[in-house]
């Protein structure tokens, strides 16, 4: 720090002056995030209890009770959306069961055991994060085709699982490091075999990290549009983001005001994650798994 | 009964002779620990990639698996591609104004939110919902909300604003286009800056600041001196991630404007889409997608070699 700068806080400012203005800019920096974050979220959940022909041509603010309605609901229980929630549903779960075992097991070896290559192999992991769906997707579009995985679930899940294992395995990796190896020593010493020590030591007190793996395995499976526009050709067996947009180029009765109502179920349950499961999503970037 | 009690001590036999094999068993476990991941790595990156390659290689048709061959015509193809030089200049614009707009942000919410005292786990909830939400609900409510049909944004812009006409849909104007896309994709993807700068925000310790503190030294001094040197290294992975992300960015582009008006939006994931759906030349479609790999490539590997991130990475092990 020079002499010359004066003492206190910014722009010569007293330090109590700096205090209050700064606190006040805090006060509306975070009354902006959350204006701007909770939005979208208000204007689908109003939208979708508005009447269809209201949404259609005026602009509403709030579902009064003369344009109320439940009947944008409807929509739900199309056996085609019902389709694509159950497809949307089935390769998020069939993702989270491969990324959290196949990270778990992955990082328990970079943990604890010695290989060549591994700090190589590690280093190997972060090129995933160049891996883009559309450079992937194109040639595994016939690659899948002739092996028969072309629209198929387990195909997308597989192709899913790779994407997510970057993350998974370094998170998994860090946190398991972070779990002292005595504790496992103590269980071989009774006698437990390697795999014992996995499975009774390691694993139970990895549970933070499987869930937080197993949200972030979540997350990208649901949000996941390219794969499975591209791996799930057919429109009647895809899951819900690209079905959901072919739906909306057919000439067909499908009115914002349901688009809306079927978004609002496909947030809810992200949406209860975000509030319900932060400490665990908060831990999962904590240990920097990257 | 000595024999029974010296059975827990005492190695079990095992199946495979370990102690006459060359390598150790520690090996062996290690290396088949992370075979299922390089499995599905070759699987899902090497294996379409070299297949990429190879198809490039060739005149394909999308549909009609014929290989006729083609040796490098398919690279002097797209070279030559009008599209494909429009395609990569429009694509480095989103990627750089893209992710201008999210560090801006994303650091900006990681400040805030670092020293939130009231509402955190809301504030949280808030930034964690942007991140999990599914880019297709992100684009449905922008499509709704700038539809000339009693869609909000747009009377917002064309009334009170005078940007666009009244009847004009901004995501179809030659103008209104990118820049739209840009803001739509930031207000979901400018979390992820914020939640890894967050973290590392929150592992300075608190008596760096109260030592500032007592020789006097203003907010700005301790932002400058403390703050800034400790999250510059992820600050850096981060725009590399960010960057990478954006440039590949195909989901948000096609559900919002398929590329359009005319080529306003389409990017290099855009164009190589269209090139097999559209124009069935599947050849040349895997042409430009090795051509986008290998961009990338050179350039994650000129940014490792300029600022290392990974020794950002390292250290933290």
């Amino acid at each position: 720090m020079s002499q010359s700068e004066p003492p206190g806080g910014i722009f010569g400012l007293s330090y109590d002056g700096e205090t209050r203005i700064f606190e006040t800019l805090k006060l509306i920096s975070t009354a902006i995030i959350v204006l701007v974050g909770a939005w979208p979220i208000y204007w689908v959940t109003q939208l979708a209890f508005t009447e269809y022909e209201t949404v259609e041509d005026v602009v509403t603010v709030f579902p009064t009770p003369d344009i109320f309605t439940l009947g944008n609901f409807v929509v739900l229980t199309q056996p085609r959306m019902y389709t694509y929630i159950f497809n949307t549903v089935v390769v998020a779960i069939g993702t989270i069961v491969t990324v959290v075992l196949v990270s778990l097991i992955a990082g328990y070896g970079l943990a604890r055991l010695e290989f060549p290559q591994k700090e190589n192999f590690a280093r190997v992991l972060l090129i995933g994060y160049l891996f883009s769906p559309i450079v992937i997707g194109i040639p595994l579009y016939q690659i899948w085709r002739s092996i028969g995985l072309l629209g198929t679930r387990i195909g997308l899940i597989i192709a899913l699982s790779a994407i997510s294992m970057p993350f998974a395995v370094w998170l998994m990796w860090k946190y398991i490091m972070t779990i002292p190896e005595a504790h496992e020593e103590a269980a071989w010493v009774d006698g437990a075999s390697r795999w014992r020590g996995f499975r009774d030591v390691v694993v139970p007190q990895c549970r933070p990290a499987i869930i937080a793996a197993a949200l972030f395995a979540f997350a990208l499976a649901w949000n996941d549009f390219t794969f499975a526009q591209i791996l799930l050709p057919q429109t009647d067996t895809t899951t819900f983001a690209p079905g959901i947009l072919r739906a909306m180029g057919q000439a067909q009765f499908l009115p914002d005001a349901y688009l809306m109502a079927i978004s609002l179920a496909m947030t809810l349950p992200p949406l209860l994650f975000a509030y319900f499961m932060q400490s665990y999503l908060l831990k999962g970037f904590q240990v920097r798994a990257l | 009964m000595a024999g029974e009690t010296g059975e827990t001590i005492r190695p079990r036999r095992e199946f495979i002779p370990w102690d006459d094999l060359p390598v150790e068993r520690e090996t062996v476990v290690g290396i088949g620990t992370v075979l299922p991941v390089v499995v599905l790595y070759v699987l899902i990156a090497v294996l379409p990639i070299a297949f990429a390659f190879w198809a490039s290689l060739h005149n394909v048709h999308t549909l009609n698996p014929v290989w006729e061959w083609a040796g490098l015509g398919n690279y002097r193809e797209v070279l030559n591609l009008s599209t494909f030089r429009g395609s990569l200049i429009r694509g480095i614009i989103y990627m750089v104004g893209s992710t201008i707009v999210q560090l801006a942000v994303g650091l900006w919410m990681a400040l805030v939110l670092n020293r939130v005292t009231r509402g955190q786990k809301l504030l949280t909830a808030v930034v964690f919902t942007a991140y999990l939400i599914p880019t297709i609900i992100v684009s449905l409510i922008a499509l709704r909300v700038f539809d000339p049909q009693g869609g909000v944004f747009q009377m917002i812009g064309a009334e009170w604003l005078s940007l666009w006409e009244a009847r004009e849909a901004p995501l179809g104007s030659q103008t209104w286009a990118m820049p739209l896309l840009i803001l739509i994709g930031s207000w979901k993807f400018s979390v992820f800056i914020t939640i890894f700068t967050l973290a590392q925000l929150r592992a300075i310790p608190n008596r760096f600041y109260e030592a500032a503190k007592v020789c006097g030294a203003n907010r700005w001094q301790m932002f400058r001196d403390i703050t800034f040197p400790r999250i510059m290294g992820i600050i850096l992975v981060v725009v590399l991630l960010r960057s990478i992300f954006m440039f590949n960015k195909f989901d948000i582009i096609w559900q919002l404007t398929q590329g359009g008006p005319g080529n306003a939006t389409t990017t290099l994931p855009v164009l190589a889409y269209k090139t097999v759906y559209t124009d069935q030349a599947y050849g040349l479609a895997n042409a430009i997608s090795v051509v986008m790999f290998l961009f990338l490539f050179v350039a994650a590997v000129a940014y490792f070699k300029l600022f290392n991130p990974s020794e950002e990475v390292e250290t933290t092990t």
